[in-house]
């Protein structure tokens, strides 16, 4: 595509200014997580440190972006913001499942055979979170009309985002019954061990840029294919 | 206030003709209350009593997704959605209208299935049933009023019948987090835990508070 045809594209200087971003972030990342000290408990397996609790801030940002969209749509009536509301829930479910797959595969290996889950306070948030991403979607796609979809949308991406907290109360309350000894994360608050708080870090930024990233790409397809479509009714 | 009033008359007495809504409900509650019979074939009863809580609970949900699921398909026979969107004044109160009618039917098939689950499973559940009583009006509220709006959404969507509780199921975890651990409590023959008491009303109160300003945007014609 040539230059002259992005010219006035919405967030096309935004998405540049991102992407070169993630141009330089992502070698640094890689290298920091391959140069970072194999643990001496967990071995190599540890190193999903650098990966899975970054991509919370996906999961959970996606939701607020939702949320949002979807209030100012109800509020003000424009479809871009509509477009911001799908973004953030497609953007937020790829982080809300990539947390729930790369979880297990952590816990496994670091409580041994078998333990591929338990009902950690945050890992069934996580989980009730997709559940909440994955019917909003569902009802995006079953409801007849897009102005109704729309709407309908806005309004659960709003429950959602109310429930967030709710959850976390009610889990927080049953939870500690099912485990008395609430199994914490190594090393994730407290002290990390040496050499691996830079790549940790720069795997939070990286991996909050990447999401920044793909919001703004998947907000802008969505903005492009309505004025394509109002070109076409045109 | 009128509206809400008039639509809670309306549909109590349109469900008093027809019971087809109550019917249903309490037919599928009791068959959800003999699956788990056949789930636990050799159990004794004091075993029963500390799954009471749960088994109830997971009963009264189904329950409700389908009573809910039904309060606005009704209105769609003769296009009496489009006169429930016409109908003048703030929207809110037709959601209140709609959510109190579905309240009083669901504790009224709560109850009841109550008392077959106690006679099914040789429970005693008179000295909890204040507690259990309180707990279930509680936990309804929270439970009709989301399930209010979100039957309304729902049935303007292809495969309405499968789209309510996907969306209806993960709104309900607080609500049915704490009224499990309410009931468990009253059934045990103690007062229903404060702790437990205090995400219901919040809960109750949040939904309910969302249901009346949000129904605005559920309705149209």
């Amino acid at each position: 595509m040539d230059r002259s045809e992005n010219a006035g594209v919405p967030l096309e200087r935004t998405l540049r200014a991102l992407g070169v971003l993630m141009g330089v972030l992502l070698p640094v990342y890689a290298w920091t997580v391959v140069q970072a000290p194999i643990d001496s408990v967990q071995g190599v397996m540890q190193k999903i440190l650098y990966v899975h609790p970054p991509l919370a801030y996906g999961a959970y940002l996606g939701f607020v972006a939702t949320a949002i969209g979807g209030a100012l749509f109800l509020w003000r009536g424009e479809e871009r913001h509509d477009q911001l509301a799908v973004a953030g829930a497609e953007v937020g479910t790829i982080f809300c499942t990539l947390m729930l797959v790369t979880g297990p595969i952590w816990a496994r290996g670091a409580w041994g055979p078998g333990n591929w889950w338990v009902w950690d306070a945050r890992l069934t948030l996580t989980l009730l979170l997709w559940f909440v991403y994955l019917a909003y979607l569902l009802l995006r796609s079953f409801t007849e009309g897009d102005e109704r979809a729309a709407r309908f949308a806005s309004v659960y991406g709003i429950l959602g985002v109310v429930l967030i907290p709710l959850n976390y109360w009610i889990i927080d309350l049953v939870g500690s019954a099912m485990h008395p000894s609430n199994i914490e994360f190594q090393g994730r608050d407290r002290s990390l061990g040496e050499g691996m708080g830079l790549p940790f870090a720069v795997g939070n930024l990286t991996l909050f840029f990447a999401f920044a990233y793909l919001l703004v790409l998947r907000w802008q397809v969505g903005l492009r294919r309505s004025r394509l479509e109002a070109q076409a009714d045109a | 206030m009128r509206v809400a009033l008039a639509l809670l008359w309306k549909d109590l007495v349109t469900e008093w003709r027809s019971r087809d809504r109550l019917v249903a409900m309490v037919v599928f509650s009791i068959l959800v209350v003999v699956v788990f019979q056949f789930a636990w074939p050799a159990l004794e009863p004091d075993e029963m009593r500390r799954l009471a809580s749960g088994v109830l609970w997971v009963t009264y949900v189904f329950a409700a997704v389908i009573g809910l699921g039904r309060s606005f398909a009704m209105e769609l026979e003769n296009d009496a959605m489009t006169a429930l969107a016409l109908a003048p004044g703030t929207r809110g109160w037709i959601f209140l209208g709609k959510a109190a009618a579905t309240w009083l039917l669901i504790g009224l098939v709560q109850a009841l299935t109550a008392v077959v689950f106690a006679l099914f499973f040789r429970q005693d559940l008179l000295p909890g049933a204040a507690g259990l009583a309180l707990v279930a009006g509680l936990a309804d509220v929270g439970i009709c009023s989301v399930g209010t709006l979100l039957s309304a959404m729902s049935v303007r969507s292809r495969f309405r019948d499968v789209l309510l509780p996907v969306l209806l199921i993960p709104t309900l975890i607080p609500v049915l987090g704490a009224a499990t651990r309410a009931s468990a409590a009253t059934l045990a023959g103690d007062s229903p835990p404060w702790d437990a008491l205090q995400p219901l009303i919040v809960t109750s109160a949040i939904y309910t508070i969302l249901g009346f300003l949000l129904f605005d945007f559920v309705l149209d014609e």
